[in-house]
């Protein structure tokens, strides 16, 4: 057995795993996490998308030790009870999901792009999507929801940025 | 996947001592990307895993005396990130972007994805036109050879039970040579290419081509040289009709198949466009750099 711990959107789990179990095995068997899907199970369909260390990466392709000690973030810690993040709430508006099975990689794969890169452009979006496959082929209004998200988010920065800087002024 | 033992390697003499010691029942860890899905659909049965993928030496992307040295492990992210190489090589960058996608790219080695030893095999091309040195360590010590002598034929490269991968090297003396990668699939993302090409050139004196390196892959078992429309280039004049020419002199010099994703002439056609463009990029950069000297 392999002993694994990590933080998995921002809590520390640990599991004890035969070597094979993959990270996506262990986010939706041991951890109960069923938002990343299992889809094809070799890395083309990026239904398992998943963010680790920063990085958008397939979780059906790593094995749970491979993230032992690493930060894991997946679709469940993107929203709070109360509130959608910005990406999720884009996406509900555009109606870019139809069956939705896609979902949650796409989602985090434009998480990923977004944390490196709030002015993204459509070429960059279509390439940061790229190992998202979509089978209801509904990728324009994906891509239209991730530029209005960006457009959110930028402001969201800025205004953060002013009120940081009124807070300042006024002591 | 079937059940196999799992070590996770504290350096690189731990890595080669496990390695010695198993032989061939271990298997090498190192992005994943290609392992993975070969241990799901029982390509291998190893009884023991390796996994070296958290050894930060094998990632390193130096310039060292003897050249330009990329850890065997530096992800596909890595290279394309990487300032020295950007500056240096764009021809890495463009190989490394048209590999799979995000996530593999994030994951994926360029050790790794060279020892795939797949002829379509991305990594190798720009690589094999710079000429290329792989370092490779084992029980025995440090050995290194050309990359072409890594590739023996599809899936299978020199490597053996027990070796491991640890960086490629481009020497001194090809550092800042213009060079261009270009690869035709049937998409952008995710597609293998149907060809893929890698050319490096100096400018010689009077604007001729000097030690021209033209490589192919998917055209051949391996990534290949193209050593007739070589000897063409060395030493003529640079111009679009020698680019042209070089181009259907190298078709002439891929043994290509036709299998379900194209047939074999139009690969061969794709050698000659392919070819005649990525000299045309590798002459625009080599202009660029010179301007960039003269200014």
């Amino acid at each position: 057995m392999t002993d694994v711990t990590m933080t998995v959107n921002g809590q520390t789990r640990s599991a004890s795993v035969p070597p094979e179990t993959t990270l996506l095995q262990l986010l939706r068997d041991n951890f109960n996490l069923t938002g990343a899907k299992l889809g094809c199970d070799v890395g083309d369909c990026g239904a398992c998308t998943v963010i680790v260390d920063g990085q958008a990466v397939n979780s059906c392709l790593m094995l749970a030790g491979q993230a032992d000690g690493r930060r894991v973030l997946t679709i469940e810690g993107l929203a709070s009870r109360d509130h959608l993040h910005t990406i999720q709430k884009t996406f509900e508006n555009s109606g870019a999901l139809q069956c939705g099975f896609c979902g949650p990689g796409v989602l985090m794969s434009a998480k990923a792009l977004l944390d490196e890169n709030l002015n993204p452009s459509t070429q960059e979006i279509r390439d940061a999507l790229s190992g998202n496959l979509c089978r209801c082929t509904g990728y324009t209004k994906m891509i239209e929801a991730v530029q209005d998200a960006a457009r959110l988010m930028r402001e969201d920065s800025r205004a953060q940025l002013t009120h940081a800087r009124t807070e300042v002024a006024t002591p | 996947m079937k059940a196999f033992g799992y070590v996770s390697a504290k350096d690189v003499a731990h890595a080669v001592a496990l390695l010695g010691e198993h032989g061939a029942k271990a298997k090498i860890l190192a992005g994943g990307t290609d392992l993975l899905v070969e241990l799901k659909h029982a390509v291998h049965n190893p009884e023991i895993i390796v996994d070296v993928s958290r050894l930060a030496e094998l990632k390193e992307i130096v310039i060292a005396d003897d050249g330009l040295h990329i850890g065997a492990l530096a992800t596909h992210a890595d290279i394309m990130n990487a300032p020295i190489i950007s500056g240096m090589f764009p021809a890495l960058v463009e190989a490394a972007h048209s590999i799979g996608a995000v996530q593999t790219r994030n994951l994926g080695t360029l050790g790794g994805n060279l020892i795939t030893c797949v002829p379509s095999v991305d990594s190798g091309p720009a690589l094999i036109a710079l000429d290329a040195v792989v370092t490779v360590a084992s029980a025995e010590g440090e050995r290194r050879m050309p990359l072409a002598e890594l590739f023996v034929g599809p899936r299978k490269t020199s490597l053996k039970p027990g070796d491991l991968l640890i960086d490629i090297i481009i020497p001194k003396d090809n550092l800042d040579k213009p060079a261009a990668f270009e690869k035709f699939g049937l998409r952008k993302g995710q597609a293998l290419a149907l060809v893929n090409v890698g050319v490096s050139f100096w400018v010689g004196d009077k604007s001729v081509f000097k030690a021209p390196r033209i490589a192919l892959g998917a055209v051949a078992p391996t990534v290949i040289r193209a050593p007739k429309a070589e000897a063409y280039l060395d030493g003529r004049k640079i111009s679009a009709e020698a680019m042209a020419e070089a181009g259907r002199i190298a078709a002439t010099e891929a043994k290509p198949i036709t299998d379900f994703r194209a047939g074999a002439e139009y690969r061969r056609d794709l050698v000659a466009v392919l070819v005649k463009r990525a000299l045309a990029k590798a002459q625009a950069r080599a202009a660029a750099k010179q301007k960039e000297l003269v200014a």
